[in-house]
């Protein structure tokens, strides 16, 4: 660690994980409920555990955003933190917000929650991964505005680098495409339409180009290759990220009741969406095959080349399967659709965030890489919860074909209950994968309290 | 890259463009005409093949690049113009 | 303590690649990935008119063909004088090339005025995206195009005020090579589309 302040970062990074044991807990809830409907019922019924999951997740990924902006923007700028105290009130700040609100989301019927918190000023709450209360979205605004003031000081008074740039465009522009979270109009096709400029503008979009900056970063760090190399490399990436993704918004446009060149403008463009997946992961391989230094961290080389394939699997290639428009025909709002969602939150940047924290949590703590033991920890936990994961997209593909097939396209279409039914098999399969994804995670915290002789920072 | 200091270059890409605008020149004739069916079709598909062929290798210069490089460039006009082409057959049949 | 890089001579690119055309190899990444977008787009156009024939046949006559016509040969010169732009720099005709890059802008220009005269024409006479199926396509298709028409100038404008303050030689012009790549691929572009939405029937 070159810079004291990078040390901020390691709060956001444990909250994180933390916030991700909650997310996976939440899941097998939800799992469960499944094919036990009443599990739970109606401490805990499953409109508020997925809100739990959904919000989770992204909370974490944020954190884990936050906490890879921290660490890697002092030492890409050559300069400390504009200020550490604010990056830690931030944290609090978020955390105890995130808190509050999951504690809402538990403890207050939704309707009261939002009664109480101001929703009759701004409507804003009832959609989907947007369920939080006014007072909380007002709060991340708040809270994002700060700490990107804290990071583009930071870069302002540095070096500007390649990765600094596209790292700060990606946050800049998740920030700003959050706003439309608040914009929520009475035409429902409208809502719908705007609702797509957070959820795919980011997570197809923005969160790209942060997930590129921070790969080329640790990239750059591990395998020592030429900084111009990896730099050209992330500018083709983003390129094709955005020239694809933003047109390919797109392919949410098919059924909403937007005009129907959208399945032409959607389908063209959001297939080529998988290139840049593509890019990065040639990129991951080729820069580490042509490393100049064989770094200790080889758990953060595992994770790193780990990212560009599940991201390509989960995002470019199950995506690409039910993005064309007379297949997303049949296949919307399915667990087709779950099952890609999984495999691309994972792939990309679930392990994106566990890439970096792999490589920037040792050094924080003072060496260049675990023992071998703990890394070796480490690994069983990368292959656990990614081989599960995997597991679980196949068996929501299969019972979203099932589902397709069933209820939609088969001669006597099946009412949607009906045809749950005829899946649950399939739903324990997944929720038993999904018990042992929790394992590796597991593992994977087990991990970072395994001693042993660690490798000294060079 | 070895470029020997001539008008030789200059000569030649001069005459690559004469043609290609004479090449769209007999593309608008045959659009004047109204002219329709598989002789214009495959005329004009002619046309347009040999036009970004002469881009391709005069202009882009990939005659100065390897064969994967033509292969992959070439190949996507070829590849363009052959997709056209079958569904012009079939939209006649 | 430090993560530093190893002080390694750079791998050389050339050893690792076939040889690949002039011109940056990100720029001919980038190229490829807009051929696969816009051959992608023209393969669709081209499946929409076979099951909607008599339509496409039907509404081609109205389009402009002169000003795509015009067009087409603006775009040929402007190539033909980005291609003779990075010759002269070639061999060093520095004024030359500064010349001859300034024709190509005009050319490029030009294209877009006649283009936006042929745009107006067809909102004046209420045609728009949602007309019919023809339509849409023309107009969407050509738009792209119209944008990169638009981005190939931009590039081409930034290599021209590079040019003009000397900064290539014959020795070192691979900024301007790599200019001049994009905006030939905005030519190959065209020189299918013409023929495809406005002659082809």
């Amino acid at each position: 660690m070159q810079y004291k302040s990078q040390a901020v970062a390691k709060p956001y990074f444990i909250a994180a994980l933390a916030l991700f044991v909650a997310q996976i807990l939440f899941g097998l809830i939800m799992g469960l409920q499944y094919v036990w409907g009443d599990f739970l019922f109606p401490h805990i019924p499953f409109n508020v555990a997925r809100m739990v999951h959904t919000n989770a997740l992204i909370v974490w990924l944020l954190m884990g955003f936050m906490g890879a902006a921290y660490y890697l923007v002092p030492e890409e700028a050559e300069t400390e933190l504009h200020s550490p105290k604010l990056a830690i009130a931030l944290f609090w700040i978020f955390l105890v917000a995130a808190g509050l609100t999951v504690v809402g989301y538990l403890t207050v019927p939704y309707a009261t929650l939002a009664k109480v918190t101001g929703n009759d000023l701004l409507p804003t709450m009832g959609r989907e991964f947007l369920e939080q209360p006014l007072l909380t979205k007002a709060g991340i605004v708040v809270v994002a505005l700060a700490f990107l003031f804290n990071i583009t000081m930071t870069i302002l008074k540095g070096r500007k680098t390649a990765i600094n740039t596209v790292l700060l465009l990606g946050l800049w522009g998740l920030a700003v495409m959050f706003l439309f979270s608040f914009y929520n109009p009475d035409n429902l096709v409208k809502d719908k339409f705007y609702w797509w400029w957070v959820v795919h503008l980011w997570v197809e979009g923005v969160w790209e180009l942060i997930l590129g900056a921070i790969l080329a970063f640790v990239l750059i760090k591990i395998t020592g290759v030429d900084r111009e190399v990896i730099e050209k490399w992330l500018y083709v990436i983003i390129t094709l990220t955005l020239v694809t993704g933003i047109i390919g918004t797109g392919h949410h446009y098919y059924w909403i009741g937007t005009p129907e060149y959208w399945q032409v403008w959607g389908s063209i463009f959001s297939a080529l969406e998988p290139i840049p997946f593509f890019a990065m992961t040639l990129f991951a391989f080729n820069m580490v095959n042509r490393r100049r230094r064989e770094h200790p961290n080889k758990a953060a080389t595992l994770w790193a080349l780990g990212t560009g394939v599940m991201a390509f699997l989960g995002a470019g290639v199950w995506g690409f399967l039910h993005t064309l428009a007379p297949v997303n025909f049949y296949t919307h709002g399915t667990q087709i659709t779950a099952a890609h969602g999984h495999m691309a939150f994972y792939g990309a940047y679930v392990m994106v965030n566990l890439t970096i924290i792999s490589y920037a949590m040792p050094l924080m703590r003072g060496r260049a890489a675990n023992s071998n033991k703990s890394q070796v920890t480490e690994m069983w936990g990368f292959w656990l919860m990614t081989v599960s994961i995997v597991f679980i997209t196949l068996f929501l593909t299969a019972a979203g074909i099932l589902q397709v097939w069933l209820q939609r396209v088969s001669d006597n279409p099946m009412p949607f209950m009906m045809a749950q039914d005829q899946a649950s098999l399939f739903y324990w399969l997944r929720e038993w994968t999904g018990v042992v994804f929790l394992v590796g995670l597991v593992v994977y915290l087990a991990s970072f309290f395994i001693k042993g002789e660690e490798k000294a920072a060079a | 890259m070895n470029v020997t200091p001539t008008r030789g270059i200059a000569r030649r890409l001069d005459l690559v463009f004469a043609f290609l605008v004479a090449a769209t020149g007999v593309t608008w004739l045959v659009g004047e005409t109204g002219s329709a069916g598989p002789a214009a079709v495959a005329l004009i598909l002619g046309l347009a093949l040999v036009k970004g062929w002469l881009v391709i290798r005069e202009f882009m210069l990939l005659r100065r690049a390897s064969l994967l490089w033509n292969l992959v460039v070439a190949g996507w006009l070829v590849l363009i113009l052959a997709t056209i082409a079958l569904t012009y057959w079939k939209a006649l049949r | 303590m430090t993560e530093t890089l190893t002080g390694d001579a750079p791998v050389s690119r050339a050893a690792a690649l076939p040889r690949h055309p002039p011109g940056d190899l990100a720029i001919w990444v980038f190229i490829l990935a807009e051929l696969l977008a816009f051959g992608v787009f023209f393969a669709v156009y081209a499946v929409t008119r076979m099951k909607n024939a008599a339509l496409f046949d039907a509404m081609q006559p109205n389009l402009d063909r002169n000003a795509g016509a015009i067009n087409t040969v603006l775009l040929l010169a402007g190539s033909w004088c980005v291609a003779r732009s990075v010759d002269s720099i070639a061999r060093d005709a520095r004024p030359a090339s500064v010349r001859w890059l300034g024709a190509a802008i005009a050319c490029g220009g030009g294209f877009l005025v006649v283009k936006v005269f042929e745009y107006a024409a067809k909102f004046a006479a209420g045609i728009n995206l949602a007309t019919n199926d023809f339509y849409m396509f023309y107009l969407s298709l050509t738009f792209f195009h119209f944008m990169h028409v638009i981005l190939g100038m931009a590039i081409l404008i930034a290599v021209w005020i590079k040019a003009r303050a000397g900064g290539y030689s014959a020795a070192d012009h691979r900024g301007m090579e790599t200019g001049a790549a994009y905006w030939h691929m905005v030519d190959l572009v065209w020189i299918i589309l013409f023929p495809l939405v406005y002659v082809m029937r």
